[in-house]
């Protein structure tokens, strides 16, 4: 009895304790924002599961504890982009805090469009959160470091590319049965693109002899939409081995004549495997993003595919917006021979990592608050949950929480395969021109998804368009 | 006789705000156009790089494909709008039951915002999800895919405006229509013309005004025409009119120098072509005075 009653006695000193902390830490954030208390922060960003989970549960929680509103605009991909832009080039001050894709901040440092932001808190020492600390991040974080390991995006997420599959359908033993009668392997998950284009023609058919809305593999080819060409060079091609969109930075070439990659053989097969592929994939294909292949994966319309992985969680566990929940497999993407192995000796890489941090421009009119704002995001307590819908890890002490686990579970191991096999995957190049010179490549691979042009014409085409932009950039030849 | 200085004077507020909010702008717009400009160049600033632009784009095949495009949708478009129009006008200044209702539903698409009317007709044409090609597959076995076919891209693109802009058209048709005078139409049918004389002798002339104001502002909308077609199928095949070719240039390429001279262009070959379809239409010649 003695014993049970000293046991109550030091749960409810912990429960005590522990709410003091709580209140402590409260008491810290209301009084480092008083004097910025019923200003008002906006942020503009891409309406992604992380970023919805921002708008609709942090910035709440933010502005509670201390009186700073937070406005946060998210929107479609290319508008968040222009609007960033437009407003950091004009220096009209309309966002104080702006989404970096990962793929961007190259370009948004060479315009020295946003703050230090490890300089800008030494500065405001009184600003410092005790509970965030730049090096409880991810090694993501240094994409968004400058030469001296300076911050300037604190990261909100981050994700790989990865290919899902239906655990249903690929474990079904009829279906077992006859993907091995007829073509005399087993069927499995794709490890090879052999294999991978196996199981698309045989899920095709099986849909169309079972009168089913199912196709074999998801297609990111949008022909109106810069998707297309992120799916090829940043998924496919790097899993054939074509690293850096095939631009050579050094010699400023595309060309292979010149010492780039984008019209090479490797481009080239890569190319032609993933157009191969668009009569097994559902016909919203030629009109998919990553969010209408998302989408088709959720509905249950492809039986493998490309599917960007903050996209994980919600397809495996939400029964409200997916019809295939509890049966979705996660593996790392299909490669070539010897593209992994390249990869893990760091001389390449088999796919994207995706992500994106959170900056403020310099064009900012409330630096301080937002910089508060910032360090809340960026605190190890709020990741866990936030993680979890959104499937991104930016702490690597997230990997370790009990929440994460038990969704890694119902995620198949994403979280697992995310941290373990992480660093195989790579960021978008080091290009301070890159949404340029993409928009200067699409055309090319969407008349190839059309069949106006061939593969090798394509990127021919392409590569020699590329260094004519690359030259008037004034990083070409 | 009213003095032409109190006419100045109440123009005055107008005059200003134009020339800050249109004339202003356009002279920036010259000025970059005749410029080397994109943000993320290595380069910084604005380059003076004379001509440079205009000759670039005269051997640019995206923007004459897209000029290209434009013209066959506007040809397809405001022809359908015109006939269309003109036809429901015709309908509308008769008596036949319900026809007040049908005034009213059939002037709805004109209160939708065109993002809104690309959102609606996107959500119809989808493949894989939209209602339209899953019955054109279902009922006459048609393949139809907006995303693959750039001619089925084009077309529904052009339907999409037929049934927005329809309306408008009408609308302007039956003002014009209403204050043609009764006497000629009847004077023309006293002395035996058909309906189709009746239609080209005395109708059509006493329209020319209104058709050709109409097809003015249908010209300029449809050569401008971004958000509808952006929504619709994102400037894909079929779909890369003009003005989402400058979109393109200006903010995701932000190659501001050469979307301006683009923009110049356009804005000279709109220009152009509203005044040989005056001259056309009106039937003016040179040296001819009102």
């Amino acid at each position: 009895m003695k014993r049970c009653f000293t046991i109550v006695l030091l749960i409810a000193f912990a429960l005590v304790a522990n709410m003091s902390l709580v209140s402590a830490d409260d008491a810290w954030w209301a009084e480092a924002a008083a004097p910025y208390a019923g200003s008002t922060i906006r942020g503009v960003s891409e309406s992604t599961p992380p970023s919805n989970y921002v708008a609709d549960v942090l910035a709440a929680q933010f502005t509670e504890l201390t009186g700073i509103h937070v406005e946060f605009e998210t929107t479609s991909w290319d508008q968040m982009y222009s609007k960033a832009i437009n407003d950091m080039e004009a220096n009209t001050g309309i966002y104080d805090f702006v989404y970096i894709e990962q793929d961007i901040i190259y370009s948004y440092l060479a315009q020295d469009y946003l703050v230090n932001l490890t300089q800008f808190a030494a500065d405001n020492a009184a600003l410092a959160a005790a509970d965030y600390d730049e090096s409880a991040f991810t090694s993501f974080a240094d994409y968004f470091k400058n030469a001296d390991g300076d911050l300037f995006g604190v990261p909100m997420e981050a994700f790989v590319k990865v290919y899902l599959y239906r655990k249903d359908l690929f474990e079904d033993a009829d279906i077992m049965a006859a993907f091995e009668a007829e073509y005399g392997y087993p069927l499995a998950p794709a490890e090879t693109f052999e294999q991978y284009a196996d199981n698309a023609m045989f899920f095709t058919a099986y849909g169309e002899s079972m009168d089913m809305d199912l196709w074999g593999t998801t297609v990111q080819g949008s022909t109106g939409h810069p998707a297309s060409t992120y799916e090829f060079l940043e998924s496919i091609g790097p899993s054939f081995g074509l690293y850096n969109w095939g631009i050579n930075l050094d010699a400023g070439s595309a060309q292979s004549a010149n010492g780039g990659a984008l019209d090479g053989e490797t481009a080239v097969e890569a190319l032609s495997f993933w157009l191969s592929m668009l009569p097994y994939a559902p016909p919203e294909a030629t009109s998919s993003t990553w969010d209408e292949v998302a989408s088709s994966f959720a509905a249950g319309r492809a039986a493998q595919g490309w599917v960007y992985g903050e996209n994980a969680a919600w397809i495996a566990t939400d029964e409200s917006r997916s019809a295939v929940t509890g049966n979705v497999g996660v593996r790392l993407p299909v490669t070539a021979p010897g593209v992994i192995e390249a990869a893990q000796m760091g001389e390449g890489y088999i796919g994207y990592y995706d992500g994106g941090a959170f900056g403020i421009p310099h064009s900012s009119r409330n630096k301080e608050a937002t910089l508060l704002w910032l360090q809340f995001i960026g605190q190890p307590s709020v990741q866990a949950e936030w993680a979890a819908v959104g499937a991104r890890i930016t702490h690597t002490a997230t990997f370790d929480d009990p929440l994460i686990a038990e969704q890694d579970a119902k995620v198949d191991g994403y979280y697992t395969l995310l941290e373990e096999q992480g660093p195989l995957f790579a960021g978008a190049p080091p290009f301070p021109f890159h949404a340029q010179v993409r928009e200067i490549i699409d055309p090319f691979i969407q008349r190839a998804i059309l069949g106006e042009l061939t593969p090798a014409e394509a990127l021919s085409q392409a590569a020699m368009a590329v260094d004519e932009e690359l030259a008037r950039l004034g990083y070409g030849m | 006789m009213r003095n032409p200085r109190v006419g100045w004077a109440l123009l005055s507020p107008t005059l200003v705000i134009l020339l800050i909010f249109g004339f202003a702008p356009f002279l920036y717009v010259l000025f970059v156009g005749f410029n080397q400009w994109n943000v993320f160049s290595a380069a910084d600033g604005l380059v003076f790089n004379g001509l440079d632009n205009f000759r670039r784009l005269v051997f640019d095949d995206d923007f004459l494909h897209s000029v290209g495009l434009t013209a066959r949708f506007a040809i397809f478009a405001i022809g359908s709008e015109v006939v269309l129009g003109f036809v429901l006008a015709q309908m509308l200044t008769r008596d036949f039951p319900g026809r007040s209702l049908f005034r009213i539903i059939h002037t709805f698409p004109l209160m939708v915002a065109p993002i809104a009317v690309g959102a609606i007709w996107r959500l119809l044409v989808i493949p894989g999800f939209g209602p339209v090609p899953f019955f054109l597959d279902r009922w006459l076995d048609l393949t139809y895919q907006i995303g693959t076919y750039p001619d089925q891209a084009l077309m529904t693109s052009v339907l999409m405006d037929i049934w927005h802009w329809t309306p408008f058209v009408t609308l302007t048709m039956l003002a014009g229509l209403s204050s043609i005078p009764r006497e000629p139409v009847e004077q023309a049918k006293v002395d035996g013309a058909n309906r189709l004389q009746v239609f080209w002798y005395v109708t059509l002339p006493f329209l020319r005004p209104v058709l050709l104001t109409t097809i003015f502002i249908r010209i300029m909308d449809a050569i401008r025409t971004v958000d509808e077609v952006w929504m619709l199928a994102g400037g894909g095949p079929g779909t890369r009119f003009t003005g989402i070719y400058i979109w393109r240039v200006v903010f995701p390429r932000t190659d501001y120098g050469y979307g301006s001279s683009i923009s110049l262009i356009t804005l000279y070959l709109t220009i152009v072509l509203c005044w040989l379809l005056f001259i056309a239409i009106s039937g003016r010649r040179k040296g001819e005075v009102e």
